[in-house]
């Protein structure tokens, strides 16, 4: 009985249950047919996910032109060199390295202000190159004010790495810009309609020097801040004038004018023959100008002259603020004098030739005959400073070969012949060496001494 | 002459050809001896310059740059190969700016312009190239106004086109138009159009609402369909939309660009547009433009919608 009514029970409920189910069919089938959207209806449907698209892609466009603001570039500079030197027996004569590594970051923020950020990853020696703002002038948009750490108001200075046809600057450039850039603030002046560029600039001017003391503790670590109160001013302005279908010429000039803050109470001078007695804390001055041009000649395929002759009085800090008149520790003002020659020739669409005549005398009182002679050297009596080595001129002959694979890969085949003054009287500066085998050897510079480099450089740059 | 003569001046010869060869073999060994491995670099790098020097002209001549530009360089391209079969011309766009990057970077032999060369583009030449390039001006043309047909707006002056594209001036009532927010587009940064629109009519930051397009023809079909829409760009491609007449100043009067007010200089937005070469154009690369500056090449300067140099 029991089963019997447990059975009914279970009949009524699947009849209820089959009855609900096909109300709630016939209502979803109603429900289709009333919901199924009109032509109309599905074109307004579109047309608002459109318009939603298109909305995310006003966003999206928004924030990818922000992004557009920042311009990344760089380029690395792999290459195998073989130094002749015999100098170097006892360490390495060839030797693969990481020349510049270099990352460069440029955010145009609005319209005429950009910041620049440049460091170098070089294995073993990260520097930050380049950090400086520019701002340009709304109004004449001739002006410009650049501040922070960027390159010396130079031609070869400011011509980038990465472009230049033999494989490092010419040897004066490097003694007198040494690391070529320099913290300060710089004015540039360009007239839109005059072909004019003209630059002045202010720095600390110690940047990239190395004055030491005594005891051979470098006082310019700090190269952040200013190793003095002198500032050094930099002036340069240049004019290109055109020469029709033959090319252009570009011509101009540039001056140094600074100071270092002495440290010891004597300032030598490159004749040796003057001493002149300071005070810690004089201005040991170093003044130079240059004068330069470059000839773009549209002449087979191609070709540029290009020359700078700079000359002047250069200062190094002694440092000896108590003792008397020690030896190679007083201040020391040197006349110098040097000079580069480019031939550049374009070679079709993907290479490159150049040679540069590059010659850099930092004496140019005395010349290699008077080198450590009587009257030249330290002797008790006057104490002067010793001429040696660091007196003699170079003149250094550089051939390059660069194939251009595409705009971003550049291969270089480069070859410096390296000529030095030589000294008057064999065996009076000397360099002794020891070579890899133990064997003692001595560079005399009476003689020339092959110093002649060979460069095979890969260049990437994106 | 005997027999035995003969050997004997035979063994003379084979002993002067033996002593030369030593002799020869002598001076190779002292020279290797005396010039260093590194030092023959210095020939090897010499030959590398003979070797390169002799580059052949090319028979194919590419042609990147102007979208404005465009058309007509590839009419250009079209009717020159026809008669000159030996003669191969590739033509792409991309833009002014992205034609003279290809240029200077050697991508491309002729670079097509809207505006003229930037001195950091100039200083980028002579830098790869030792060169300053070539400015070939090879047609003139009128920035156009393209305005949709509906609008209720026919002239402007360059004051207010300005102010419009600042995005200082928003709805089109204050210009007389209808009470509707104005919709801007424009080209793309790298585009000639947009420099020389930017130096000379909007002569400041474009608004940022300025809705950029890849190409003149997307500029003006955004305008076709759009009621309150306003873009720029050449004469050549007015096609479907309202012309814009412009005047100088408020007290001008408003003209539409046509041959005879672009040559009056009625027309208040006009300029060349160039070719930039690397160098001096030489063989089929020079044969081909003095063909675009001929009488033939300039007329169909005028079948495109674009204006004659001379």
């Amino acid at each position: 009985m029991h089963r019997y009514l447990m059975m009914k029970n279970n009949s009524i409920i699947m009849k209820k249950l089959n009855s609900i189910l096909f109300l709630l069919l016939l209502m979803v089938a109603f429900n289709l047919k009333a919901q199924e959207p009109t032509l109309t209806e599905k074109i307004s449907t579109v047309d608002d996910k459109v318009n939603g698209l298109l909305e995310r892609v006003a966003t999206d466009e928004a924030d990818l032109s922000k992004l557009t603001k920042i311009k990344v570039s760089g380029y690395i500079q792999a290459q195998y060199q073989n130094f002749q030197s015999p100098a170097l027996l006892s360490t390495s004569q060839n030797y693969f390295s990481l020349r510049r590594v270099r990352v460069k970051f440029t955010y145009e923020a609005a319209d005429g202000v950009k910041f620049v950020l440049q460091p170098d990853f070089s294995p073993g020696a990260l520097a930050l190159k380049d950090a400086y703002v520019v701002l340009n002038d709304h109004w004449s948009k001739s002006f410009s004010l650049w501040a922070g750490k960027f390159n010396r108001p130079n031609y070869e200075v400011e011509y980038s790495s990465s472009q230049r046809e033999l494989t490092e600057r010419s040897a004066v450039i490097r003694a007198i810009y040494p690391g070529e850039r320099a913290i300060g603030a710089k004015l540039e002046f360009n007239p839109i309609n005059v072909p004019l560029h003209a630059q002045l600039a202010v720095f600390n001017g110690a940047d990239g020097l190395s004055i030491k003391n005594n005891a051979g503790t470098e006082l310019n670590s700090n190269e952040n801040k200013d190793y003095d109160n002198f500032k050094d001013v930099m002036a340069r302005v240049t004019y290109n004038l055109s020469l029709g279908s033959f090319g252009g010429l570009d011509f101009g000039a540039h001056g140094y004018f600074g100071a270092l803050k002495s440290f010891a109470t004597t300032t030598y001078s490159s004749d040796y023959t003057t001493v002149k007695a300071a005070k810690v804390g004089d201005a040991i001055s170093r003044n130079w100008l240059g004068g330069e041009f470059q000839l773009f000649a549209d002449v087979l395929g191609g070709l540029s002259v290009k020359g700078e002759y700079i000359a002047g009085k250069n200062a190094s800090i002694g440092f000896a603020p108590t003792t008397a008149i020690p030896l190679g520790v007083a201040n020391y003002q040197n006349k110098f004098a040097g000079y580069y020659l480019y031939f550049i020739k374009n070679l079709g669409k993907k290479n490159q030739f150049a040679f540069r005549y590059d010659y850099y005398d930092p004496n140019t009182d005395i010349t290699g005959k008077n080198v450590s002679m009587s009257g030249y050297a330290a002797t008790a009596t006057t104490a002067k400073k010793f001429s040696g080595k660091s007196d003699l001129a170079t003149t250094t002959l550089g051939f390059a070969l660069h194939h251009y694979f595409d705009d971003n890969i550049r291969i270089t085949f480069c070859y410096e012949i390296v000529n030095n003054e030589k000294v008057g009287t064999a065996g009076t500066v000397v360099d002794n060496y020891t070579d890899a085998h133990g064997n003692a050897g001595t560079l005399d510079w009476s003689n020339h001494i092959n110093q002649n480099v060979f460069t095979l450089r890969l260049q990437a740059k994106f | 002459m005997g027999r035995d003569a003969i050997n004997r001046v035979c063994t003379e010869a084979s002993h002067k050809f033996i002593k030369d060869q030593n002799f020869l073999k002598d001076i190779i060994q002292k020279t290797m001896k005396s010039f260093k491995l590194l030092k023959v670099s210095i020939i090897a790098v010499m030959l590398g310059v003979i070797t390169f020097a002799f580059v052949a002209a090319p028979e194919r001549i590419t042609v990147k740059g102007s979208d404005t530009l465009v058309i007509l360089a590839q009419r250009w391209a079209e009717v020159y190969m026809k008669t000159n079969s030996n003669v191969t011309i590739q033509v792409t766009g991309g833009g002014s700016g992205v034609g003279i990057s290809a240029l200077i970077n050697g991508a491309t032999d002729i670079a097509n312009a809207s505006r003229k060369m930037k001195n950091t583009e100039k200083e980028k030449l002579k830098a790869r190239y030792n060169t300053l390039g070539v400015e070939v001006a090879c047609a003139k043309d009128g920035i156009t106004i393209y305005l949709n047909s509906a609008s209720k707006v026919k002239e402007l002056s360059i004051k207010q086109l300005g102010q419009i594209f600042r995005g200082e001036i928003t709805n089109w009532k204050e210009v007389g138009g209808e009470n509707q927010s104005i919709k801007l587009y424009g080209r793309e940064n790298s585009s000639g159009t947009y420099v020389f629109f930017q130096e000379n009519v909007v002569k400041g930051d474009y608004a940022t609402s300025c809705q950029t397009l890849p190409g003149t023809a997307a500029v003006v079909n955004a305008v076709k369909k759009d009621a309150y829409g306003i873009g720029y760009g050449g004469a050549a491609y007015a096609e479907g939309i309202e012309i814009c007449k412009v005047k100088k100043d408020d007290n001008s009067p408003a003209f539409v660009p046509t041959a005879e007010t672009i040559k009056s200089g009625d027309y208040p937005i006009t300029r060349y547009l160039y070719m930039y070469l690397r160098n001096r154009p030489t063989g089929e690369t020079k044969k081909y433009i003095d063909w675009i500056l001929s009488a033939e090449g300039q007329k169909l300067v005028v079948d495109m919608g674009y204006f004659p140099v001379k």
